[in-house]
């Protein structure tokens, strides 16, 4: 504090409250609070008006919006198949993508086998989700579908698996897909992670005779828990944004099976035109990710001065 | 310099200004524009509109821009586009199940009355019909109770849902009990008597509707009462998720148009439900079908009630409110639709409504369901219920009709389920 006092460029102007360079540092940030104006708090405050109107956007229907949404059993379908959802991708790409990274830090030592991996990793990612979607539709389509193919050359099932058709099969080939495309993400997170693990440490623990676990456990995984949290935090976000793969793949069934939150919210607003149910909707999950997220960030060691 | 400061600000804030103001419609009537933008739906159905555009830039020096959407993304767009009032487009691309939402909302300019688009007497009335709200048959929804009809758009693909099978295996089916029969009869290992078109929602439903109809069912009575519960429309769902998915591959719930399509390309089905599109993109492509002449088509068989009846399933162009070249774009249209342009529209993979296009020797054979399409233009399909609801009817209907195919409903719990919540929101919407 003392230091930036003594700095003559910062005296203060005339009579006003902030300094010469406070000001240009104002006027250089205006545009993009401007953008975030437009693009964010401009928005989410239509929503908070809209979820307090009717579904024309005429009258001031107080907080029925808010009591309709939250007594239509659909809602809970949908939180229930997202959760499930949620527990079946979120852990599952985090041990193979912890997995793949502590796999190619330990075994790959050629920087070029390492740069090929992670253009390879990019791949999935930088896919459309539809794009990713109708391939999907081609491995597990009823019919001529490519996985049943192969396990019906091979012998490992007689008949062809109805992958998409029944509840118990339709939502893991869902999460697959996820798995698929997001697990490489977890990958290249913690493959950066694993490379700012001081070496120093690693060489100490392997003389004081520490097996490949208990380096990991007690020396790599402090290194990584900031990230992995990082990851729950972008993931989580994604999981709720889910749309297009499961809209090409199941379109929500067999009956509400895999209709995950985006894809009922997205019904509420295009099928039914309820726009106040739906910004209700919207607000009250941007509450409920607001907490979830405030609860995760405490849990991140943010450097504090 | 200090003046400089605020610039990045005043930028910002003109943007604001700016993006706040609102459309104004109609400031170009009159006037020549440089060029027309299109809404369009991604896929086989703008391909020949997409084809034929620039001779009409050859023709009148009006560059027309073509913007394509999926088919959910074009609906998103448009409704939010239309919310807005924004004058993005100068014409846009609907399928005729929307026209309700639209017509209800006063989207549209009327093209009769605004721009004198008149009946030609070579197009069905039932293809002008499905672009004039309010509907002029039928229940009227409340709102539009009282109103004027106006043509509020033009069929530009003239899709009618009909009937396809394996001609090269087995005669034409006149009636769905006929159909059946086929269908158990020709069921053989990796060979499916009949294709389910089951995905939940607007595909199971769009399969299932002719079926209730040629039952003698339907969704609403002529007073917006739901009959899909009543005795005839169950006897069309049992039909449908038992006795048809008896011969029908596993997976039928999740099987969609292109699916279906492929399974009968591949040689591995008898006979299905099928639209246009499909049979001009996939069936009768020799790039990928393996029975390419060996398939007819026909319009839809007859059910209990003695009538088959297929479904519209009409693209049409319309001008919205908002865009301020409505004169031009009606122009476009009367261009598009004329008996010369659509013959080169033909060559290019459109599919008419014009009878004299339909009907032309030549072009049957290269086009072999074209005689089918006319035979259901002329028999007057329906159209799905003209209501403002009708989406969220359909994903009632659809994701309940999912659920009783899947076998996680009995047909009679999955129809009250589905006429209750039904109920519910055409008394919530004022029906």
């Amino acid at each position: 504090m003392a230091n930036v006092t003594a700095r003559p460029a910062l005296s203060r102007v005339g009579a006003g409250r902030f300094t010469r360079q406070e000001r240009l540092a104002y006027t250089m940030l205006a545009p993009v609070f401007g953008t975030i104006l437009v693009i964010v708090t401009y928005p989410f405050l239509l929503a908070v008006v809209q979820s307090v109107q009717d579904a024309a956007g005429r009258e001031f229907v107080g907080a029925s919006n808010y009591a309709n949404a939250l007594a239509n059993p659909l809602l809970y379908e949908a939180l229930g198949a997202t959760g499930t959802y949620a527990a079946l991708v979120m852990p599952t790409e985090i041990v193979l993508g912890l997995g793949l990274a502590l796999l190619v830090h330990r075994v790959v030592r050629s920087t070029g086998v390492r740069a090929l991996l992670f253009v390879l990793a990019t791949i999935p990612l930088v896919l459309p989700p539809i794009a990713v979607g109708v391939i999907a539709r081609l491995i597990y389509a009823p019919g001529y579908g490519v996985l049943n193919h192969l396990l019906i050359v091979t012998g490992i099932v007689r008949d062809e698996i109805n992958w998409l058709g029944q509840p118990t099969t339709a939502m893991p080939a869902v999460a697959s897909v996820d798995i698929w495309q997001w697990t490489p993400f977890v990958y290249l997170v913690l493959f950066s992670g694993l490379l700012t693990v001081p070496r120093e440490e690693i060489e100490a623990a392997q003389v004081d005779g520490a097996s490949g676990w208990q380096q990991f456990w007690h020396i790599e995984l402090n290194y990584l828990r900031p990230l992995v949290l990082l990851i729950v935090f972008f993931r989580l976000a994604d999981v709720l944004r889910v749309f297009d793969h499961v809209f090409v793949l199941t379109g929500g069934g067999p009956g509400n099976t895999t209709q995950l939150l985006s894809l009922y919210l997205y019904r509420i607003e295009f099928k039914y035109f309820d726009s106040g149910q739906a910004a209700a909707l919207a607000v009250m999950v941007l509450v409920a990710v607001s907490i979830a997220y405030s609860l995760v960030t405490r849990a991140l060691p943010v450097e504090r001065r | 310099m200090r003046r400089l400061q605020w610039a990045p600000a005043l930028v910002v804030a003109a943007l604001l200004i700016g993006a706040c103001q609102p459309a104004t419609p109609g400031g170009n009537i009159g006037q020549k524009p440089a060029k027309l933008t299109i809404a369009a739906v991604q896929g086989n159905e703008d391909a020949a509109l997409k084809a034929v555009a620039p001779l009409y830039e050859q023709k009148t020096g009006i560059k027309i821009e073509i913007v394509e959407f999926p088919y959910d993304q074009l609906f998103e767009k448009l409704v939010t586009t239309f919310k807005a009032n924004s004058p993005t487009y100068d014409l846009v691309m609907m399928d005729d199940p929307w026209m309700p939402k639209f017509g209800t909302d006063e989207s549209l300019q009327p093209l009769d009355s605004t721009y004198g688009i008149k009946r030609d007497s070579d197009i069905p009335d039932v293809v002008y019909d499905v672009g004039t709200w309010p509907p002029p048959r039928g229940p009227v929804p409340p709102k539009a109770k009282g109103k004027a009809a106006h043509l509020i758009g033009v069929t530009i693909v003239g899709n009618v849902e009909m009937f396809m099978y394996r001609s090269d295996m087995g005669p034409a089916p006149k009636t769905w009990d006929e159909v059946k029969a086929n269908a158990d009869k020709n069921k053989k290992p990796n060979f499916w008597g009949y294709v389910v078109r089951g995905k939940a929602t607007n595909p199971i439903v769009a399969d299932f509707l002719p079926i209730l109809w040629s039952f003698g069912g339907d969704v609403f009575d002529q007073n917006w009462n739901v009959t899909i519960d009543n005795a005839a429309s169950l006897k069309a769902v049992k039909f449908l998720v038992q006795d048809l998915k008896a011969a029908a591959p596993p997976g039928s719930e999740s099987i969609d148009a292109a699916d279906r399509s492929r399974l009968m390309a591949i040689g591995q089905a008898y006979q299905s439900t099928v639209w246009p599109g499909e049979i001009t993109e996939i069936v009768e492509n020799s790039t990928v079908s393996q029975v390419k002449g060996k398939v007819s088509y026909i319009p839809m068989p007859a059910g209990p009630s003695g009538k088959g009846i297929g479904m519209m399933g009409n693209w049409l162009l319309g001008v919205p409110k908002a865009s301020s070249n409505g004169q031009a774009a009606a122009d476009f249209i009367t261009w598009l639709t004329s008996s010369d342009t659509q013959k080169t529209y033909v060559e290019k993979g459109g599919i008419p409504a014009r009878k004299s296009i339909l009907n032309d020797a030549s072009l049957n054979q290269k086009n072999p369901y074209f005689a089918a399409l006319a035979k259901s233009l002329e028999a007057v399909p329906n159209w799905r219920p003209r209501t403002d609801q009708w989406n969220a009817v359909e994903t009632i209907l659809g994701t309940n009709l999912n659920a009783a195919l899947a076998g996680l409903a009995t047909p009679e719990d999955a129809t009250k389920k589905a006429a209750d919540q039904i109920r519910t929101l055409m008394k919530g919407a004022g029906y």
